[in-house]
């Protein structure tokens, strides 16, 4: 019991709070290796496209549920079709294509300005020459850095493929690779609500906290009422209806599509629990001597804000984004289960313990539709519960109940 | 709080639990003989109302058209000694094929132990047709004389026809009831014509001037009740419409019945015994009212089953009708029909022995019930009469061009796409009408042929498909489906080198995008209601509302028009091949796969049988549990 | 305490307003409309249904009669099941689901708090990882992931329970317990660290020296204390787990009212949507009110004039 003992006195700010963390998370074994799971997990996800993975979307109709391989198959390879042949893609392919993107680029250039119809035409040539041979191969579309990572990666291993080492799907594709591909879609997901969540429930209850009376009062019952509103819905409602095709053109011209309503959406409905503990956390901070002291001098409210205040709400925060960001995990998973989640051919980890689901049945269970992606989801989940709670005890065991 | 307060908060607990727990376990039903799933929660048991198969299964084993279809071949039963006849126990056809004249049984009885006459069924036709009912199939009443002037109510009358003016009901009257009819002639309406836009439609009240007896009234559809004000004036009604007389069906006696067509129709009787056009108990409706009729305890029925148990979402418990003229006949005292969603589900509860016969085993599954070995002696797919495909929308850029809709069908295998994504013995289509029309000869489309489909899509502007405005397919959310579209992505991607994307919506938002053609490529599948080729070539004429395609045609409008009026039967089915290789040659739809029906059968359920339009009715089945011969349903099967 | 309850009853009808609003304009604006379906009609018999449904007058009328209607506790009828009005089919599907909600939660609470309890007293020890690793992994695999597991393992491998349907207390048990273990995982991480709290508190440690056996000062005097976070997380569980069942519904065809809940938004069956929204408001309401109020009574600390 003793580190439970030594409750680190609120008013020891800055490096020595965050350095007293560090050292007791340090001596905490299984924190540790939560946090080097979620540290490979991340760089695997980031480096996704560099990796000699097979392409996600990639077809093999003739290998419907393969079993795992430990051998490759000469259809796991990189390949383009020409014609009726298929030969491996190279790095000459992407190159013409890029040149061929080009010329559309020049093009484009001379549209008279009025010709929008035009122009809106050629921009999405562009689009698609430059997309063609990763699509060809089996690719879902990638922006810049993805595309230069493959590159990359076809200069490194050609047109090598590691071999359905977790068997493939009912279409014939690599599940490995969906994996992969469908971690960067759920941690991005997770990450950028939970961002969304974050801003709006730290600005929402530190004005309320800060600002204290009626104020703080309306805010606070404006929360209260928000509680009661069954949020599923909300989000089934709104994702509906930010689809209807028109909406939808207008907001995909200013490149938002329905991951992106997703984050803002989910991000909204996750700020209620974190505007209630910046609330309660600041209205303590107010209290204390030091803040007293600095206003006292003469210290301006933005002032007290950024140098004081902030840097003990960011304990709460931390410890509440590695637990908020598992939820909006499992939010995105039962979407999918709605077919309510992102549209193939893109893929997320909801979606694949999904599909998961419909293959155990007592007549033939095509296990690893379902083991590797509840294995991906565990890992993540399991280490990020585990971490934010060691988290929590390091930084302030008073949060305890948060 | 001490532990005994612990205690008592567990107790607190308990009690309401056991209590719950007690109380579901009481409400426990005994099992029933035959228990199937439905695979749906039914919108509802009127015949006016429903509009899909799980509803249809219930809805015949309730109520009894003028004529019965035969559970083998599921066409309409004479009355030999082993058939089962409907309420009509024979009929008369006209020369010229449009009058038919019906003899009802003297002994047919609702459930309530009221005669069923003539009257019951001109009733229930003025109730499905009317506009205030807005039944979906009312299509299916069209056929008679009148019967879709009398479905429109005002839009299609003109100054001399006789109307009926239904007045308003009173305070407090049940919606079911008909209001008090005035009958006249109508002399103008004004304005002539409504706006199409909707918002202009609702800003106008039609007003219709009538002559009843020698008295110019003028009549407009609203109702003080619901607090709209009546235009001076005018008189307020709920509903003007053609006199119910001039509508191609009357009654002579309480026991026969004389339907007119407006064209010979040679799938009439197929159309009698379709739950649509099933009769309902006028006094139980007018007493109870929507919906409470069609609670178990005021529901009158007059086929073989009345309603015992209903709980949503869970199931229709189906008890033997004692009044049913039948009874003898129907073996089967008691039917379960569960409404189990997941194909898994349902699949886990019929291997365990809950449930007898199961409609969908999961679509990743079908290969493997297939090729088990030993063969399985409880699954046998037969052919069935519908056709899965994909329509385009022709306003939609490139799609407008014939030589693309062409590229894209020719681009499709449609064997890898039934090999993979569909995993059952479904049959590649190359047409709309699938086999099994005696005497048709389907029009069909190009198979697969890839090099050609490259060079139209060049020829039409799009080599290697550059500068191909991308298009999105969209389908309803369902795993089966999804797994389709993609394919079907893939391979014009690979094959045409032109962007496809996907697009999942949930039932209504996709059917809404249907409607307004806010698609490019949407996912049709076409269960034909009646054997006979058009039932799906009527889907694209101009003017019907499934076409939305923005296709149009006057060529196949008139052949369709031609094939309605033509007597002769193999003329008729010549004229409609002739309609079909047409619609295939312009290309705005793409035929993927024809259905098969997927039933799973326990072997000791008698008396099921397989057939194209997979109607299986509950009365003619049958428990046997002695295993001496094989049932019906596998005899068919290879071995 | 009475002025306190009255308090909550007219924030409760503002909350019920408030939601009542917010869901009737998303369900107005949302594609589609209520007699969808696969035939469509022709123009005049959509206008027809259109005047039934009141679609052809101006929103706000609609939304003064729909205002009206629900305070009458007239909802209408269920678009998608016209058999039925939203009151019987609530009527008829709520006591399912709240049933199996409540065994649900009773086995969560029952066994999270003896889990909690259990790996707090014996922190370090491996009963205490391996329990609170059970509990971890209870929270990160998806709700339906863990029910399809569970009928593959209950209902085929070790064929002890139905694997779906429902027919009596025997078919609530696997839904019961996949639908509770999420819960029951959440309780034992709070029950564990609410009492590792309480046992470093100064009081149990007096308590501890004063000679009591180590059992009696944990279920004496550490337990009142340490249960109180896990009420308050009790409080939104409960709703949530009664009508948020929706997934387990599914997997486990139970007539329950979660799914209809989901359903109804997805179906547009405004009706029906607006009827389980406001039944869910009230219900979640009413849940957090009495969380607050059963502070009072766990912790004499607290007041009426707190809460």
């Amino acid at each position: 019991m003793q580190d439970f003992d030594s409750k680190p006195e609120v008013a020891r700010v800055g490096k020595s709070l965050w350095s007293d963390a560090w050292d007791k998370l340090r001596r905490n074994r299984l924190a540790m290796i939560c946090m080097v799971v979620l540290a490979v997990v991340a760089l695997g996800a980031f480096f996704t496209p560099l990796l000699p993975l097979q392409p996600s979307d990639n077809t093999v109709t003739s290998r419907d549920f393969e079993p795992p391989q430990l051998r490759n198959k000469p259809s796991d390879y990189l390949k383009v079709r020409e014609g009726e042949e298929f030969r491996p893609l190279t790095l000459e392919d992407i190159d013409q294509a890029t040149a061929a993107a080009r010329v559309i680029r020049k093009e484009l250039a001379n549209v008279p300005a009025d010709d929008t119809e035009r122009a809106r035409r050629l921009t999405a040539s562009i689009k698609d020459a430059i997309q063609k041979p990763f699509r060809d191969a089996g690719f879902t579309d990638m922006g810049p850095l993805s595309r230069w990572m493959t590159r990359l990666r076809i200069r490194l291993f050609g047109d090598y493929s590691l071999p359905s080492f977790a068997g493939r799907d009912s279409l014939g594709r690599d599940v490995l690779a969906r994996v992969f591909w469908g971690a960067r879609v759920s941690i991005i997901v997770s990450i950028v609500a939970t961002m969304v969540s974050l801003v709006i429930g730290v600005s929402y209850g530190a004005i309320s906290g800060y600002s204290g009376g009626s104020v703080d009062a309306v805010m606070m019952r404006i929360v209260d009422v928000l509680y009661s509103v069954p949020f599923i819905f909300v989000v089934i409602f709104l994702l509906t209806i930010l689809g209807e095709e028109q909406l939808k053109k207008q907001l995909a011209e200013y490149g938002i599509d329905r991951i992106t309503i997703f984050y803002v959406v989910v991000g909204a409905i996750y700020w209620l629990t974190m505007a209630r503990v910046v609330r309660g956390q600041v209205l303590s901070l107010k209290k204390e001597l030091y803040v007293e002291a600095a206003r006292s001098q003469g210290a301006g409210q933005a002032r007290i804000i950024a140098r004081h205040i902030v840097p003990n709400v960011m304990s709460v925060v931390i410890v509440y984004l590695t637990l908020t960001i598992p939820r909006v995990m499992l939010f995105e998973a039962f979407l999918s289960f709605l077919g309510l989640g992102v549209e193939s051919p893109d893929v997320s980890w909801g979606m694949l313990a999904s599909e998961g689901l419909e293959v155990i049945n007592p007549i033939r269970t095509y296990w690893w539709l379902v083991v590797f992606p509840s294995i991906a989801i565990g890992l993540t989940l399991f280490a990020l519960n585990f971490f934010g709670d060691s988290l929590r005890d390091a930084l302030d065991p008073k949060l305890r109940d948060a | 709080m001490s532990p005994r307060n612990l205690l008592s908060i567990l107790f607190v607990v308990a009690v309401p639990l056991a209590g719950i727990i007690w109380s579901i376990d009481a409400s426990r039903l005994p099992p029933a003989d035959l228990t199937f799933n439905n695979s749906t929660e039914i919108k509802t048991v009127d015949p006016a109302l429903v509009n899909g198969q799980p509803e249809g299964r219930i809805v015949n084993a309730l109520f009894e058209g003028l004529v019965r279809l035969s559970p083998q071949e599921r066409l309409p039963v004479t009355g030999g000694p082993k058939e089962w006849p409907g309420v009509a126990e024979s009929w008369e056809v006209s020369e010229d094929g449009r009058t038919y004249t019906f003899y009802l049984r003297k002994d047919a009885k609702w459930s309530n132990g009221d005669p069923v006459t003539a009257e019951d069924y001109r009733y229930s036709m003025r109730r499905f047709l009317s506009p205030l009912t807005a039944a979906e199939y009312a299509k299916q009443g069209w056929y008679l004389v009148n019967g879709k002037k009398f479905t429109s109510a005002g839009a299609y009358l003109v100054p001399g026809d006789r109307v009926e003016v239904e007045l308003n009901l009173e305070p407090g009257e049940h919606q079911t009831k008909t209001g008090e009819l005035v009958k006249g002639t109508l002399m103008r309406k004004v304005p002539e014509t409504m706006p199409k836009d909707q918002k202009e439609r609702d800003k106008i009240q039609q007003r219709f001037y009538v002559d009843v007896d020698g008295q110019e009234r003028c009549y407009v559809v609203t109702d003080p009740a619901l607090g709209e004000t009546i235009p001076d004036g005018a008189l307020a009604c709920r509903m003007v419409m053609l006199d119910f007389d001039k509508v191609g069906i009357r009654v002579v006696d309480p026991h026969t019945l004389i339907t007119e067509l407006a064209n010979p129709t040679p799938f009439w009787l197929q159309l009698l015994g379709f739950y649509p056009l099933f009769p309902v108990h006028r006094g139980c409706l007018e007493k109870y009212g929507a919906p409470d009729w069609t609670r178990p305890e005021n529901i009158v029925t007059n086929g073989p089953y009345r309603i015992g148990f209903r709980r949503p979402r869970d199931r229709v418990r189906l008890v033997k009708n004692e009044n049913y003229w039948n009874r003898d006949n129907v073996r089967l005292e008691t039917v379960d029909a569960l409404a189990v969603e997941k194909t898994t589900t349902s699949l886990n509860m019929y291997i365990l022995g809950d449930v007898d016969w199961i409609q969908e085993p999961p679509p990743n599954l079908l290969r493997e019930l297939m090729e088990s070995n030993p063969p399985r002696d409880d699954f046998n797919p037969a052919p069935q009469f519908g056709t899965y495909y994909y329509k385009l929308n022709v306003d939609r850029g490139a799609l407008g061009d014939n030589r693309v809709r062409r590229a894209l069908s020719l681009a499709l295998d449609r064997e890898d796409i039934i090999r993979t994504a569909v995993r059952g013995p479904q049959q590649p289509a190359f047409s709309l009408v699938p086999p099994g029309v005696p005497g048709y000869v389907q029009g069909t489309c190009a198979p697969r042929n890839p090099q050609l489909a490259r060079q139209l899509i060049a020829e039409a502007g799009y080599p290697n498909g550059n500068g191909f405005p991308s298009i999105e397919i969209l389908y309803n959310t369902h795993e089966a489906h999804r797994a389709v579209a993609e394919l079907v992505r893939k391979q014009w991607q690979q094959t045409l080198g032109i962007t496809v994307k996907l697009r999942n919506e949930a039932w209504p938002a996709y059917q809404d995008r249907l409607r307004m053609t806010r698609y490019d490529v949407g996912r049709q599948a076409w269960i034909g209601d009646y054997i006979d080729p058009n039932t799906f070539l009527d889907l694209y004429v101009s003017d019907n509302e499934n076409n939305q395609t923005n296709w149009s045609n006057e060529e196949y409008d008139r052949l369709i028009a031609d094939a309605e009026r033509e007597t002769d039967a193999q003329a008729r089915l010549d004229i409609l091949h002739n309609a079909e290789v047409l619609l295939m040659a312009e290309g705005p739809i793409i035929p993927i796969y024809f259905y098969y029906s997927r039933n799973m059968v326990r072997p000791h359920v008698r008396g099921f049988y397989n057939n194209a339009l997979d109607f299986h009715p509950l009365h003619s089945m049958w428990i046997d549990r002695s295993g001496a011969t094989v049932n019906e349903f596998m005899r068919s099967a290879k071995k | 305490m009475i002025a306190y309850f009255v308090k909550r009853f007219v924030w409760l009808l503002l909350t019920v307003w408030v939601v009542f609003t917010l869901t009737w304009i998303l369900a107005n604006f949302s594609p589609g409309t209520p007699f969808t379906s696969e035939r469509s009609f022709p123009p005049e018999i959509e206008a027809n249904l259109r005047r039934r449904y009141n679609l052809d007058k101006p929103a706000y009328v609609r939304y003064m009669y729909d205002l009206d209607n629900l305070l009458r506790f007239d909802l209408g009828v269920s678009t998608k099941q016209v058999d039925f009005t939203v009151n019987e089919l609530v009527a008829l599907c709520w006591p399912v689901s709240a049933s199996l909600g409540l065994l649900a939660l009773a086995w969560a609470a029952i066994v999270g708090l003896v889990a909690g309890v259990v790996s707090a007293a014996r922190r370090g020890s491996l009963a205490d990882f391996s329990l609170m690793s059970l509990a971890t992994l209870g929270i990160a695999l998806p709700n339906f992931v863990i029910a399809g597991f569970c009928i593959l393992l209950f209902g085929f491998l070790i064929p002890l329970l139905p694997p779906a349907g429902w027919g009596g207390p025997r078919y609530m048990l696997l839904p019961a317990f996949c639908l509770g273990a999420p819960y029951a995982a959440y309780i034992a991480r709070i029950a564990r660290t609410g009492m590792l709290d309480v046992l470093s508190q100064d009081y149990v440690r007096t308590a501890r020296a004063k000679g009591l056996s180590r059992r009696a000062v944990i279920l004496k005097h550490a337990l009142p204390t340490a249960v109180i976070p896990v009420v308050s997380f009790l409080g939104p569980a409960v709703a949530g787990i009664i009508t948020g069942s929706l997934v387990i519904e599914k997997v486990f065809a139970i007539p329950g009212i979660g799914y209809s809940f989901v359903q109804s938004a997805i179906d547009n069956d405004t009706p029906m949507a607006m009827g389980i929204v406001v039944l869910y408001t009230i219900l979640l309401f009413t849940m957090n009110t009495l969380v607050d109020a059963a502070y009072t009574w766990l912790d004499p600390r607290v007041s009426w004039d707190d809460v």
